[in-house]
């Protein structure tokens, strides 16, 4: 009864909260079953039209086709742009060639010195019929350099009109349809596609090779200034952030604090560089803050930065807002370390790729062009915006990021695990019988090419391996050797004189360093470079030293990309050099790699014994007791023409990990390379 | 009012009296009911409290039902646009104020329809596109509703296509918008501007200063910086849905499916097609169709009938030509339909051609290049041509990504009002804008990809020296000479005591041994493994040396060496001992090797050089729960170390030197075998942890180990430069 009792109670609080749910529940209940409604936050937006369904499209789908197109449009008047002005149709062929206007009349140094250069590049030619870029060169006003109407202007068509420095020529006759290559144009005046915006080069600056970057460390070193400041006159000086609120506002340096330093610098040295102002003062700034690898913060450029059709700029300067200025500082004192590193690293990246001298910037500004000219096989932006650039990495070669030995890390794809070997029969010519078949032993050999570069004739018959054999008939020259040869299909060769003398496990070791190291030499015998005080130039020398800097190419593995640079890039004054003196091709070659890489070659160990007999020296044959004194020139004429000297030294060897480790032989993988 | 329900139906006074069978019942009921009334209170509260009665009647609104606005004939006319406009000079930036999120704000002006003195409207009210994009950025969290804290404005009023509108008094009705002021922060929408015969590539309405999201710019119009290029939109690609398709080769090389083509044009494309037969395919207006059939779902060749857009997807490239206008909505059907454009269009910029590489995902050709147009693609490598079409596949991909935080998009082939907003975005806060990669990379690439963070090949000077840091609990007398050994490579320039210890102070200042370079001690406030790696402000130097307090066996030299060879490899980790991961095919899952092996994908941190910004990585960076995972343990903070350098680098470490252990030769084995088991399966069991919070095996297994050049070559000792170099 009791319980009867109590379940009626509980029953009735039951009821009486169904109740209370119906009453509270109910309506939204009701209106959950009503047809779906826009969901929280349509409230105050924008409404959903109960018709919206009836609303008609903005473009009915038969009005389209009334759509109907007038013949092409004329360009507007007087305003050019890159597909009304410029007519590709004379640039067929191996891409961007260039006739330089001579000067009329006489030329300062650095006019020569250009012209000079220009004429050494891939891209000069001396036909003015032939060319498909005219380019004129506008310098210097004072001197008076500036040339009259040229003779082939036909109103500007083709015409680059290359204004380097600021003190410009005036115009002394219309432009038409020339394109302008000056310093940070105003954004009002620039065509963007046509124009190309360089920068605003310093009247000293260095013509070939180029001031280095300043920047010594990833990282900014701990407690350095967050922001430098412009001086007058041409200096910098550091901000202290901290207390004052507007740093860079004239207003607020009544005052100045305790943590103000005044010192004036050439370079700033900061984290960041605030660069506000018109040009052409805040465009020098720009430069120097980019070689000294601070940040730059420009203030609301009215000016077109450098080559920004294919720079990314966001990747190393910050464009900020100037009526914004707390907000800029409180976003570069809370920008995370990994962005800084990343921005700093950019800046000096960009400036040695593309404006540490004179030349790199010609050297732009014509890839720039030819990159419109090329279309689709241009530098894909990856190219142009990570080491070593585009000027570095020819996209003649290949426009796919992953045939490079650079961007296997970017892309995700690493380097193809077979190589060529590439072995030179200089005179007197033996068929080097050993070697082939100690290099087609090793697992990782795809083929192999026997370069006869000698007067005997082709030997017939030649030994059977497991990989392919081709024999290429040279033109006895040595620059042969790092020509592109088409048979070669491989990213890796391994570069061979017929006397070296190697054995199957260490091609086998060597090849595999290379894997981790695909841009860089890895060689067996090095030599090294020094500074001669005696003689006041550089030397370099093939005896065992502590530190090396350079490896044989006689037997080294490389990338396939470097016989491209080799032959497409350099100056042909460097290749002849090479073939009149052969000892100096193994330096040209480490100068080219040191130059993109900016990293020492890599030494493997090489059998100590025939070591000692090995021909392997520079200059061949000769027994190593007597050391052929390497013509010391080579290496100062490489260095004259480099414009510095890319060598870098190592002071390490990368062995096997077990390498003459007193432990049980049968662990060890390479125990052949420490036979005696 | 949830509460005071739920008091009075679990009282005190009734529950405790039952029986404990009907209690659990009962219980269960109330429970039930009392979630039933939670639910529907919060229904109650939740709706209501945001929708206002009034908003319930803004929903049953009508378009036709919009409040009217009388234009007189003589109200103010806004200027033409002005061409020189940039971003700080007519954009006022003030109105958008400092936001922390960095995130612009964006009102919408009430929808209004605007008449003439005569009652003439002015335009079409709103199409259907122009009111599904207001109803975008409207759920964006870009909208505010606050006229006051918007920085951009977008008026409601509709100028997608010019031809529907009356150009002066849309423009007057611009003007008298609340907050026009010349119309700086103003952003239109335009999608077919100009009309006959000149066809302008801008809209012609007199806009002062507002911002333009304009089909069809040329470069002649286009402000660079200022004003954003956008497609026009495609009514077919709405309604069908095309499957993806991946890349390869198709049945057509190149296809031409625009209707309303200049006949000389098409005369070329023709001999194209007679030149080049099969492999080119031009597309007319079919004529013959029979009734019911939608003629713009069809398209023609002869007497052959194809279904549109689905026949794009059968052609490798499309053909996009310029009509009247330069922005051709067949460029969106292209696109979707995963066909690589051939866009020729002379001077046209490219819809978002401000942060979108085109270059990776179509071809432009000059128009005077038209005849040559097969020849040029032909030219391109067939594995540029897949990578092109993959590169559209991601537009796709990211069509989704936008559209899963927004419903209302899926309607629209690009999430366009959402991109717009974006690069004005990074117009107005650049220091946040989003990089170049993450506008254009597929995903594809970014997966197996990484980015060094120290890209920049760089040898540090030698006079920079490292910082050795030295973890230590309370074993004094072994730290102070370890202290003293480190202090004797001559490159060390600072030395970093890490005191774990909480409950003892570190010895006297007096007691510590006398060294040449500044010693610091650092007091920790618990007794953590990772200490060892935190970023500390002492740290002066890039290099660091990360050594133990027992770590006496390793020479001067030694130490010397492993700094040199960092400095050849600043972004790598530089170790003594190695170690291995290996596949167990036993047990499916990795295994820790300590034994002397051929290979090497670890260094013990033990003593181990790297880079500091490492230690910012380790503390503030590590993925997933490792950092305590470690912690916790008291182990593998090296293995996580490693995991952490390889995985960001995508590079291996480098050994440096013969060192196998670093279990000194007089110290006696008092850890037996048993204790060497159980680290070997903790420290297995650190690397299958890792390996699944990374979702990846980042280590990379080499052979090679770095010496001095000389070492072990028959020379005189005393002429290396590293002569004592250690021994196992």
């Amino acid at each position: 009864m009791q319980s009867w009792r109590r379940r009626k109670s509980l029953w009735l609080a039951l009821s009486a909260s169904w109740l209370l749910l119906v009453l509270l529940g109910g309506f939204s209940l009701l209106r959950l079953a009503l047809p779906p409604r826009p969901q929280p936050g349509a409230s105050q937006g924008w409404p959903r039209w109960l018709d919206a369904e009836l609303l008609q499209s903005f473009s009915q789908p038969r009005e389209l086709p009334e759509d109907t197109a007038s013949p092409p449009q004329a360009p507007h008047g007087g305003s050019c742009n890159w597909e009304a002005c410029f007519d590709t149709s004379k640039c067929r062929g191996d891409g961007l060639k260039v006739f330089v206007y001579p000067a009329v009349g006489p030329i300062s140094e650095t006019h020569r010195r250009i012209l000079a250069s220009i004429e050494g590049s891939r891209f000069h030619t001396f036909s003015p019929a032939g060319a498909c870029l005219l380019l004129l060169l506008s310098l210097d006003a004072q001197t008076g350099e500036c040339s009259s109407m040229p003779l082939q202007w036909n109103r500007g068509r083709n015409h680059l009109v290359l204004r380097l420095y600021p003190a410009a020529c005036p115009r002394t006759f219309q432009l038409g349809q020339a394109m302008v290559a000056e310093a940070s144009p105003t954004v009002d005046s620039f065509r963007p596609g046509f124009d190309v915006a360089l920068p605003f080069l310093p009247e000293a600056h260095p013509l070939r090779g180029g001031a280095p970057g300043q920047l010594r460390q990833h990282s900014p070193q701990p407690g350095v200034a967050l922001l430098a400041l412009e001086e007058e006159r041409g200096g910098w000086r550091t901000a202290d952030t901290g207390s004052s609120a507007c740093p860079w506002d004239g207003r607020c340096e009544q005052d100045p604090g305790p943590g103000q330093t005044q010192h004036q610098e050439t370079l700033p040295n900061a984290t960041f560089c605030l660069i506000s102002g018109h040009r052409p003062e805040a465009a020098s700034r720009f430069l120097q803050a980019l070689q000294a690898g601070c940040i730059p913060v420009l203030l609301s450029p009215r000016w077109e930065l450098p080559f920004s059709e294919v720079i990314d700029w966001t990747k190393a300067a910050i464009v900020a807002d100037e009526r914004l200025p707390l907000q800029v500082l409180a976003a570069l004192q809370e920008m995370s370390p990994a962005r800084v590193l990343a921005l700093r690293q950019q800046t000096q990246f960009l400036w040695d790729a593309y404006f540490s001298s004179v030349e790199k910037v010609i050297h732009t500004t014509l890839e720039v062009i030819q990159d419109r000219i090329f279309g689709t096989s241009a530098h894909p932006s990856l190219l142009w915006n990570s080491p070593p650039g585009a000027l570095l990495a020819l996209s003649t070669f290949s426009t796919s990021p992953q045939d490079f030995p650079f961007y296997h890390l970017q892309q995700g794809s690493r380097p193809e695990g077979r190589f060529s070997a590439l072995i030179w029969v200089a005179p007197p010519g033996q068929p080097p019988l050993k070697l082939i078949q100690a290099v087609a032993g090793s697992q990782h050999c795809a083929q192999i090419l026997v370069l006869w570069s000698n007067e005997r004739p082709l030997p017939s018959r030649w030994p059977e391996t497991a990989v392919p054999l081709t024999v290429i008939d040279g033109h006895r020259k040595v620059s042969d050797r790092f020509y592109p040869y088409s048979t070669i299909r491989t990213d890796a060769i391994l570069s061979l004189d017929a006397r070296s003398s190697l054995s199957t496990s260490e091609v086998d070791f060597a090849f595999l360093v290379w894997q981790s190291f695909p841009e860089r030499m890895v060689g067996f015998l090095t030599l090294s470079h020094f500074w001669d005080e005696a003689h006041g130039g550089w030397g370099y020398t093939a005896e065992r030293t502590n530190e090396f800097s350079m490896v044989l190419t006689t037997a080294a593995f490389y990338h396939r990309y470097y016989h491209t640079l080799f032959t497409h890039s350099l100056p042909k004054a460097l290749r002849t050099l090479a073939d009149e003196a052969p000892t100096c091709v193994d330096v040209l070659m480490n100068f080219i790699v040191a130059a993109v890489t900016k990293l020492p070659p890599i030494k493997v160990p090489y059998g100590k014994q025939r070591q000692e007999a090995a021909p392997l020296a520079p200059g061949g044959p000769g027994p190593r007791s007597k050391p052929q004194a390497p013509a010391p020139d080579c290496i100062n004429q490489l260095a004259a023409a480099f414009g510095h000297m890319p060598l870098l030294s190592s002071c390490l060897r990368l062995d096997p990990v077990l390498f003459k480790d007193p432990v049980s032989v049968q662990r060890k993988k390479y125990r052949s390379l420490e036979k005696p | 009012m949830c509460a005071s329900v739920k008091y009075n139906i679990r009282g005190p006074a009734l529950i405790p009296r039952m029986k404990t069978k009907h209690r659990i019942y009962y219980i269960t009921l109330f429970s039930i009911v009392l979630l039933g009334l939670i639910a529907t209170g919060m229904f109650q509260f939740w709706p209501h409290s945001i929708e206002s009665s009034n908003d319930w009647n803004v929903e049953k609104r009508s378009v036709r039902d919009v409040p009217v606005v009388r234009l007189p004939a003589d109200s103010p006319i806004p200027e033409r646009g002005d061409l020189s406009c940039r971003m700080h000079t007519c954009f006022d930036v003030y109105r958008c104020g400092f936001n922390p999120k960095n995130k612009i704000k964006v009102y919408i002006y009430a929808l209004k329809k605007y008449v003439d003195d005569f009652g003439v409207s002015v335009s079409n009210t709103i199409s259907r596109e122009y009111n599904e994009l207001l109803m975008a950025i409207s759920d964006s969290d870009y909208y505010t509703d606050d006229i006051n804290r918007a920085c951009l404005f977008v008026p409601s009023i509709d100028v997608l296509n010019q031809n529907t509108l009356r150009i002066k008094e849309t423009a007057q009705a611009l003007a008298q918008l609340s907050r026009w002021d010349r119309g700086s922060n103003h952003l239109l929408f335009n999608m077919l501007p100009g009309g006959p015969p000149d066809y302008n590539t801008a809209l012609d309405v007199p806009r002062d200063r507002a911002l333009l999201a304009g089909g069809g710019f040329s470069t002649w119009t286009y402000r660079q910086g200022y004003d954003v290029s956008i497609p026009v939109y495609s009514p077919l690609s709405a309604e069908v849905d095309l499957p993806e398709k991946g890349p390869g080769p198709r049945q057509y090389f190149l296809l031409s499916s625009q209707v309303g083509l200049h006949p000389e044009y098409r005369e070329d494309l023709e001999a194209l097609q007679v030149k080049h037969g099969e492999s080119v395919l031009v597309l007319d207006k079919c004529t013959n169709l029979s009734e019911g059939v939608l003629s713009v779902r069809k398209r023609c060749h002869k007497h052959q009938v194809f279904d549109y857009p689905q026949v794009l997807q059968e052609a490798t490239f499309c053909v996009v030509l310029r009509g009247a206008r330069l922005g051709q909505a067949v460029l969106s059907d292209v696109l979707q339909a995963g066909c690589v454009p051939v866009v020729i269009a002379d001077s046209y910029i490219l819809p978002f051609s401000e942060v979108l590489d085109w270059k990776r995902a179509s071809v432009v050709v000059p128009e005077e290049k038209m005849s040559d147009v097969y020849s040029i693609l032909q030219s391109i490598p067939q594995r540029q041509i897949e990578e092109m079409q993959r590169q559209l596949f991601m537009e796709p991909a990211r069509r989704e990504n936008w559209s899963a935080a927004n419903h209302q998009m899926n309607s629209l082939i690009w999430p366009r009002e959402q991109r717009d907003s974006q690069i004005i975005n990074d117009r107005i806060y650049p220091y946040a804008a989003i990089s170049y990669e993450e506008w254009n990379d597929p995903p594809v690439v970014k997966w197996g990809s990484v980015s060094n963070p120290l890209f920049l090949p760089l040898i540090p000077p030698q006079s920079q020296g490292f910082t050795a840091i030295v973890l230590t609990y309370d074993r004094v007398e072994s730290l102070f000479r370890v202290i003293t050994e480190v202090s004797k490579v001559p490159s060390l320039s600072k030395l970093l005591v890490v005191w774990n210890n909480q409950n003892k102070n570190p010895p006297e200042d007096s007691l510590w041994p006398k060294i040449r370079v500044p010693l610091k001690v650092v007091r920790t406030a618990e007794n953590k493994l990772s200490n060892r790696f935190f970023p500390y402000d002492e740290i002066e130097t890039e290099a660091v040396l990360a050594i133990d307090d027992d770590i006496i066996m390793l020479t001067s030299d030694e130490l010397q060496f492993g700094y040199e060879v960092w400095r050849e490899f600043p972004d790598r980790l530089v170790g003594y001992p190695g170690r291995l991961h290996l596949w167990d095919h036993e047990m499916n899952k990795w295994k820790y090797e300590s034994e002397w092996t051929n290979e090497v994908s670890m260094v013990l941190t033990g003593a181990a050089f790297y880079h500091k910004y490492f230690n910012y990585l380790y503390t503030y960076k590590m993925p997933g729960d490792i950092k305590n995972w470690v912690d916790a343990h008291m182990n593998c903070e090296d293995i996580a170390m490693n995991f952490l350098v390889a995985n960001v680098t995508g590079k291996a470490v480098i050994k440096v030197t013969p060192r196998k252990k670093f279990k000194c030769p007089e110290c006696t084995a008092i850890d037996g075998l048993s204790l060497d088991q159980t680290h070997m399966v903790e420290r297995s069991e650190c690397i299958n942890k890792f390996a699944s919070v990374f979702g990846t095996m980042p280590l990379k297994v080499v052979e090679h180990r770095a010496d001095p050049v000389l070492y072990k070559d028959d020379f005189p000792e005393k002429l290396k430069s590293f002569p004592n170099i250690g021994s196992l």
